[in-house]
């Protein structure tokens, strides 16, 4: 059932302009940040104070910082590390949300009440002033700006696999299926996970682009990747005190950071219309 | 002049696989005071028909031909003027009354707001009137005080308080979508008793759309079957009921689980019509019903014309049935 | 309505306690020695004695707890390690700065994204909806401190209509401190104003859908006419949460704009308690932070039996 709507949406990708624009500003995002991994123009860690703050050039094709260091290589290893950090935070939420989210959907009574409340409670703390905490306590770094930015997604993949899950478990086929004596585990693997799939891949897009965006605000807070990593929200924060001097520091950072939160909304906007049922349905 | 006269009415959309007539030349006449039962199954168009009436089709749809209220086309109007009509000449009723009520305003309020917008009442004298009105439709103020709110109200009691906001502003024609398809069974006869009793009582002109000929037959005083966008057999219910001519109406007739007329019911497997209605964009040429037919020949890949039974009565069909059902 | 109430406010206190054992847990227990966390792995054996005791380290967690909980109602909220100062007396100073600065911002938010929202939805399909989505999808990618930055450099740099940071202070008069919190304001305003305009104008469409919206047409009244009688209001409680939700984020964002434009408030302060390790601050701002939130998201239900009749008066739903 996933697979072959996964193949029905394919064919119609072509309809959705926000697929098609965000797959393609997210791809080319995802490609510079693999690229930076194996290859950056110059080294990110190589100061050179005597070619500092110097606008494009040949060898360094959009200039260089305050202390000498390749612009594009910053921003491409900058790539890397936001979608490192994203990433692995989605699949930390993935990881405990789902199973959380579907326990709560498959066995009701005071699991699901549990989990309820323990969702309410996450969402009323602000999720950036407990990363901060967070980072505070066990110290500032690319590891725990993972472990922080990934305790707040759990419980919005909780919550969205068990609302889905919730609808799932009153469908005929599945009330056939515990009839037939189906367990509930079973059914979850089964039944349960193919179908909210595309819930899932909608909201671990936003996701991602909502770890982007916190893992920069982190960084710029000094508490995210340290340096001589560079990092998307420290670059920021270096250019603040130059920005009288030398605009542009401060400039590309963001646009680096914009480009990749809008891309990925995109794409999942564009996921999202492609992957609804309601919209499947009603051809 | 017919109070209402629907002519040639068509309507179409866009679809995936082109445009489609959901409406494919549609003729309905309506007199002051009378009744007219629109029949067919989901999808046939009946639904449609009376928002097409209304001006209410939905932004994709282009409607061409001519539904004259008086003699005005009202296809020819612009959206205020149809503002101005809505609710005052031509009211409405839709089929589910738990969702039709704005959920977070008083019973009152939604009753009183034809009379406040189209005969400017006061705030006081609206309400005056709505309740006199609440009264008529069987909800006393006593019991029902205006200040309720809809989730405070049953099904049948909500559709009552819809009928009132509809006859407020006194219509000369209403239009009931499936009225009464989604209550309970002994509500349902309450509800049907409440119009009839108005349409006498006012003379109002009512167009009924429906799906079960039962009711058609106990309400209307003239029938028109739809089916895929068009009319396949109208006139009035006596005639129309004593000869049923066309092979879709009988098959409507059999199918029904209690007939009138139909003996030992309960003893006989429910009759069906094999087959399913047609998709708008992929509807045959010539009769739609064809392919599901048991009459049907080489003639019926023509559109078929009218042919008349009676003087009224008039049937689409190169092979109309004549003889009444056998009892 | 009582009922309601009652349920809600017992939900209150109850969070807010469970809040209160969290933060307690994790600020005082998981990091094994707050002391050694404040003073650094450096200190010497005594200092690091004597602040143990004069943080009430050597008494059972129960108590500590108590004592801090205690302290919270009756306004001794310790005292900051850094500062030297009351934590009460700091926050008092600071809350001048941030409340204001919050108050702009929602209002700024609010009157930006709920007309957009409508307009948007009232002219769905058509340009001026793609131009407002358009500007929705900007202002939710982009990350608020830039935004200050750019604010800063048009028009505190190039323009030099207002500083570019710091805080005028009070005392000078009401217009010069408005005019220092204004660029923050709006750099907080931004995001939470794209999200709350695309939830708007998805609220307001989804409510003209209703069978409701129809039946009003169906009484003559126009396209307008119905969806500002009947949409508007219904459209507004999903409205309504998402606003009480944007609440922390707000809050969260001050942190990082009061350090972009250097405002000594609540964010600030907690952003530098953090860099020196002063966990008695860091516990005191986070609880009060919690706190504020789990009131708003309260008043948040509370709005609802405002709007919705069915929560008010029961009955038999729908």
């Amino acid at each position: 059932m996933a697979t072959s709507s996964l193949r029905l949406a394919l064919q119609q990708s072509r309809k959705s302009r926000a697929f098609l624009i965000g797959g393609l500003i997210s791809g080319c995002i995802l490609f510079v940040a693999l690229l930076a991994l194996v290859w950056t123009p110059h080294s990110v860690f190589q100061m050179a104070i005597g070619d500092r703050m110097q606008g494009p050039s040949w060898s360094h094709w959009l200039g260089t910082d305050q202390f000498g260091r390749d612009l594009l290589s910053m921003l491409m290893v900058g790539a890397s590390n936001s979608i490192g950090v994203a990433v692995v935070a989605v699949g930390v939420g993935l990881a405990f949300g789902v199973p959380l989210g579907a326990l709560a959907a498959a066995k009701r009574g005071w699991i699901d009440e549990v989990v309820m409340r323990f969702n309410d409670f996450a969402f009323a703390f602000p999720a950036l002033l407990s990363a901060v905490m967070i980072t505070a306590i066990f110290g500032p770094g690319g590891v725990n700006s993972i472990i922080a930015i990934g305790i707040f997604n759990i419980p919005v993949f909780a919550r969205v696999t068990r609302g889905g899950a919730l609808s799932l478990w009153q469908r005929e086929y599945v009330l056939a299926a515990r009839v037939a004596g189906k367990g509930g585990v079973r059914i979850t693997i089964e039944h349960i996970l193919p179908n909210i799939a595309s819930l899932l891949i909608v909201q671990g897009t936003i996701q991602f682009a909502l770890g982007i965006l916190a893992e920069a605000g982190l960084s710029y807070l000094g508490l995210g990747t340290q340096p001589p990593l560079p990092s998307w929200g420290k670059m920021l924060a270096e250019a603040q005190t130059m920005l009288f001097l030398a605009p542009q520091l401060a400039i590309l950072p963001g646009l680096a950071i914009v480009m990749a939160v809008l891309g990925l909304n995109l794409l999942g906007d564009g996921l999202r219309d492609l992957l609804d049922p309601r919209l499947r349905r009603a051809r | 002049m017919a109070l209402l006269e629907i002519e040639n009415l068509r309507v179409e959309i866009d679809t995936p696989l082109g445009p489609a007539a959901i409406l494919d030349g549609i003729d309905i006449g309506l007199e002051r005071g009378r009744s007219v039962g629109l029949v067919g199954e989901s999808g046939c168009g009946k639904s449609m028909t009376a928002l097409a009436t209304m001006g209410l089709l939905p932004e994709q749809a282009r409607a061409s031909g001519a539904i004259r209220l008086d003699g005005q086309n009202l296809l020819d109007l612009s959206e205020e003027a149809l503002c101005e009509l809505r609710g005052r000449r031509i009211s409405m009723i839709f089929q589910e009354p738990m969702t039709a009520l704005n959920p977070v305003q008083s019973i009152g309020q939604q009753v009183a707001e034809g009379l406040r917008r189209h005969l400017k009442l006061g705030k006081s004298e609206s309400e005056r009137q709505a309740a006199v009105w609440m009264d008529r439709v069987g909800l006393p103020e006593a019991r029902f005080p205006l200040s309720l709110y809809p989730h405070q109200l049953s099904g049948g009691q909500r559709q009552r308080v819809l009928i009132a906001a509809a006859m407020a502003c006194g219509p000369e024609l209403l239009i009931a979508d499936e009225p009464t398809t989604a209550l309970d069974v002994t509500i349902q006869a309450q509800v049907l008793d409440l119009i009839a009793e108005l349409v006498e009582s006012e003379g109002l002109a009512l167009l009924l759309i429906t799906h079960d000929l039962g009711v058609v037959a106990e309400m209307a005083d003239a029938v028109a079957v739809m089916y895929s966008g068009r009319i396949v057999e109208a006139g009035p219910a006596s005639d129309v009921f004593a000869e049923l001519a066309h092979p879709y109406a009988r098959g409507l007739f059999a199918a029904m689980p209690q007939a009138p007329g139909k003996e030992s019911a309960a003893a006989t497997r429910l009759a069906t019509i094999p087959g399913r209605v047609p998709d708008p964009a992929e509807r045959p040429p010539g009769c739609a019903f064809a392919p599901r037919c048991g009459h049907r020949s080489q003639a019926c890949a023509q559109e078929p014309q009218r042919t008349a039974i009676s003087d009224r009565h008039w049937v689409r069909c190169f092979h109309p049935q004549r003889g009444g059902l056998a009892p | 309505m009582s009922v309601f109430l009652a349920k809600r406010g017992l939900a209150l206190l109850v969070t807010l306690l469970v809040a209160s054992i969290i933060v307690f847990l994790v600020m005082e227990v998981l990091p094994g020695d707050p002391a050694l966390i404040i003073l650094g792995t450096g200190a010497q054996d005594d200092t690091l004695a004597a602040l143990r005791q004069q943080l009430g380290l050597d008494q059972p967690l129960f108590t500590r707890y108590l004592d801090w909980v205690g302290g919270l109602f009756t306004g001794q909220w310790g005292d900051s390690y850094t500062y030297g100062k009351p934590v009460m007396t700091l926050i008092g100073e600071r809350v001048l700065v941030s409340l204001p600065l919050a108050s702009m911002a929602i209002v700024l938010s609010t009157v930006i994204a709920l007309p957009m929202g409508v307009a948007a939805a009232a002219r769905h399909g058509r340009a001026s909806d793609t131009a407002i989505m358009g500007f929705v999808q900007l202002g939710v990618a982009v990350p608020n401190f830039w935004f200050a930055m750019l604010l800063i450099l048009l028009f505190a740099v190039n323009l030099g209509w207002v500083p570019a940071g710091g805080f005028a202070g009070w005392e000078e008069g009401a217009g010069p401190a408005l005019a220092s919190l204004l660029l923050p304001a709006i750099a907080l305003a931004l995001p939470q104003a794209a999200i709350l305009a695309r939830v708007t104008r998805s609220s307001v469409l989804e409510v003209m859908k209703e069978d409701y919206v129809r039946t009003a047409r169906a009484k003559g009244l126009t396209r307008s006419q119905a969806l500002w009688r009947h949409g508007v209001r219904n459209a507004l409680i999903p409205v309504v949460t998402i606003m009480g939700l944007q609440f922390s984020f707000l809050l969260a964002g001050t942190i990082i704009i009061e350090n972009v434009f250097y405002l000594p408030g609540l964010g600030r302060l907690m952003f530098q308690a953090i860099a020196q390790r002063d966990l008695v601050v860091v516990k005191d701002l986070v609880i009060l932070l919690a706190a504020a939130v789990i009131l708003v998201n309260f008043l948040v239900d509370l709005s609802y039996a405002l709007l919705d009749p069915r929560l008010r008066l029961g009955g038999d739903g729908h």
